[in-house]
């Protein structure tokens, strides 16, 4: 993902409400927050975690792009460019 | 600079803490096999309640003697790839079997039912298209898919409309849709809704529908074809992949389609084309048990018989099984440390069944999973029960009141 750019205040703030209840360690939400390292995701949660997101934005989050997730900001840059690619 | 295996540390100290010392599931060996249902484990006689030997067709004298024909006849292996050296007249006949068997019009045969799934879900979909897959889809699925160029999307375990939710988001996207579920899934034993995905499926355009069969050939379906028999759903089931490695009883995979141009993969595939094909006398057994399971409908209903006979026994105990009555009879435990101690427990008195913990398990559950087999007796399941009944109210996860109504049950 490209650190130096930045997702749309929207998506970041409808992901970290999402987030909110995911996160059994209390961490504070922050674009730099790693799913895996800070909030302890594992590959179930982040099953669920994909499904929500999905139907929240009303798109499809493929599997193949989780690899280049780790942190709250590449995700919100993930769901920024599909939202583009669909034309929203 | 840490060494290569150090990632791997927190697991394998994981694995010590719960296993410490004594047999655990990574150490258990087979040391004489007595018969389909019975072998010598750590110098016990142990009654084996979680093979995937779903008919008991491993010891089937027809196939004994064919394998044994083929063995004299064309050698101990191939030494090559089905592209080069190692397409034999077996070969050739195990797919004219399997089109026979499944009624449809093309087969491909692998060495594996894991390199069956993973070569044809890495290869048939292209950058354009999407896979839809059930999220409790086996592992040799994820590898396959991962290995895709497709986008691959998942919708929730056995849930047709969270797939069709899935499928409508994607309906004006140009590529072609690849829906993938298992007719009964391994580890609960859980059947897929199949002519609810197939409805689901007839709603778009370019979708394909494929089904895994592994846990469900030879025992669903009037002759053993899996869920999509039973349902009556088969013409809309675009690819069947399966094992020989279950009800068959011995090794090998296979997909098998109607599709015109299916041959095609034979050129594309690598993990067919670039792996050793079956030795001969697995070919041979194989052939002549599709055709023991096409006329299996007394198997079948063995399993059907010992599949509740296990599970209401079980059940009575007031264990808790994780899905209805079916071939795969989960027990579930509460916690790691107890699915353990019920494991050894079972092991040490004569019972061989697997233990599944998380990741591996769906809802992380700790299990012990029994699969049945048409071959066990009723003894045999009464004297499984009642180890069951001993070893869980050792371990009081049942009071004894409830275990002696449900030994006298």
């Amino acid at each position: 993902m490209n650190a130096s750019a930045e997702p749309s205040p929207d998506t970041l703030a409808t992901l970290v409400k999402i987030l909110a209840g995911f996160n059994k360690t209390g961490t504070e939400l922050k674009p730099e927050t790693r799913f895996t390292e800070d909030l302890n995701f594992d590959s179930l949660v982040v099953m669920e975690f994909v499904a929500v997101v999905e139907d929240d934005f009303d798109i499809s989050v493929p599997l193949n792009i989780l690899p280049d997730v780790a942190t709250v900001r590449d995700l919100a840059l993930a769901i920024d460019k599909i939202l583009k690619d669909d034309g929203r | 600079m840490a060494d290569l295996f150090d990632r791997w540390a927190p697991l394998t100290a994981q694995r010590d803490a719960l296993f410490g010392e004594g047999i655990n599931p990574f150490n258990v060996v087979m040391d004489e096999v007595l018969s389909q249902t019975e072998a010598m484990i750590g110098g016990r006689r142990t009654i084996l309640v979680g093979t995937n030997n779903y008919l008991g067709l491993t010891f089937q004298p027809e196939a004994l003697k064919a394998a044994h024909d083929a063995l004299d006849a064309c050698g101990t292996g191939t030494t090559g790839s089905r592209m080069a050296n190692g397409t034999y007249y077996g070969h050739k006949d195990l797919e004219a079997a399997l089109c026979d068997f499944f009624d449809k019009k093309h087969a491909m045969v692998f060495s594996t039912g894991f390199l069956a799934n993973q070569g044809i879900l890495s290869t048939l979909m292209g950058p354009e298209d999407f896979i839809l897959m059930d999220a409790d889809c086996h592992a040799s699925i994820y590898d396959g898919v991962r290995g895709s160029s497709a986008q691959v999307i998942r919708f929730k375990h056995n849930d047709p409309a969270d797939l069709d939710k899935r499928l409508a988001r994607l309906a004006d996207k140009p590529g072609n849709k690849l829906i993938v579920v298992e007719g009964i899934y391994s580890m609960l034993g859980d059947k897929a809704p199949m002519a609810e995905f197939v409805a689901v499926k007839r709603k778009y355009e370019n979708v394909y529908l494929l089904s895994d069969e592994a846990h469900s050939m030879g025992v669903c379906g009037r002759y053993g074809r899996g869920v999509p028999e039973e349902a009556g759903v088969e013409d809309d089931v675009d690819f069947i992949v399966g094992t020989f490695s279950k009800s068959v009883g011995t090794v090998g995979g296979f997909c098998v389609s109607n599709h015109p141009k299916f041959d095609t993969l034979r050129l594309v595939t690598r993990a067919y084309i670039f792996t050793a094909s079956l030795p001969p006398s697995v070919v041979a057994s194989a052939t002549v048990n599709l055709e023991i399971i096409k006329n299996g409908g007394v198997l079948r209903k063995r399993i059907e018989r010992n599949s509740e006979q296990l599970h209401r026994g079980l059940a009575a105990l007031g264990l808790k099984i994780a899905s209805d009555v079916s071939p795969v009879v989960a027990v579930v435990a509460p916690d790691p440390v107890t699915a353990v101690a019920f494991w050894r427990g079972l092991i040490e008195a004569g019972v061989y069944v697997n233990l599944a913990l998380p990741p591996a398990t769906p809802f992380g559950y700790c299990l012990l999973r029994a699969s049945i087999c048409a071959a066990h007796t009723e003894e045999q399941l009464d004297r499984v029960i009642g180890i069951f009944a001993e070893v869980a109210t050792q371990l009081g996860l049942i009071d004894t009141d409830t275990q002696k109504v449900a030994v006298r049950a």
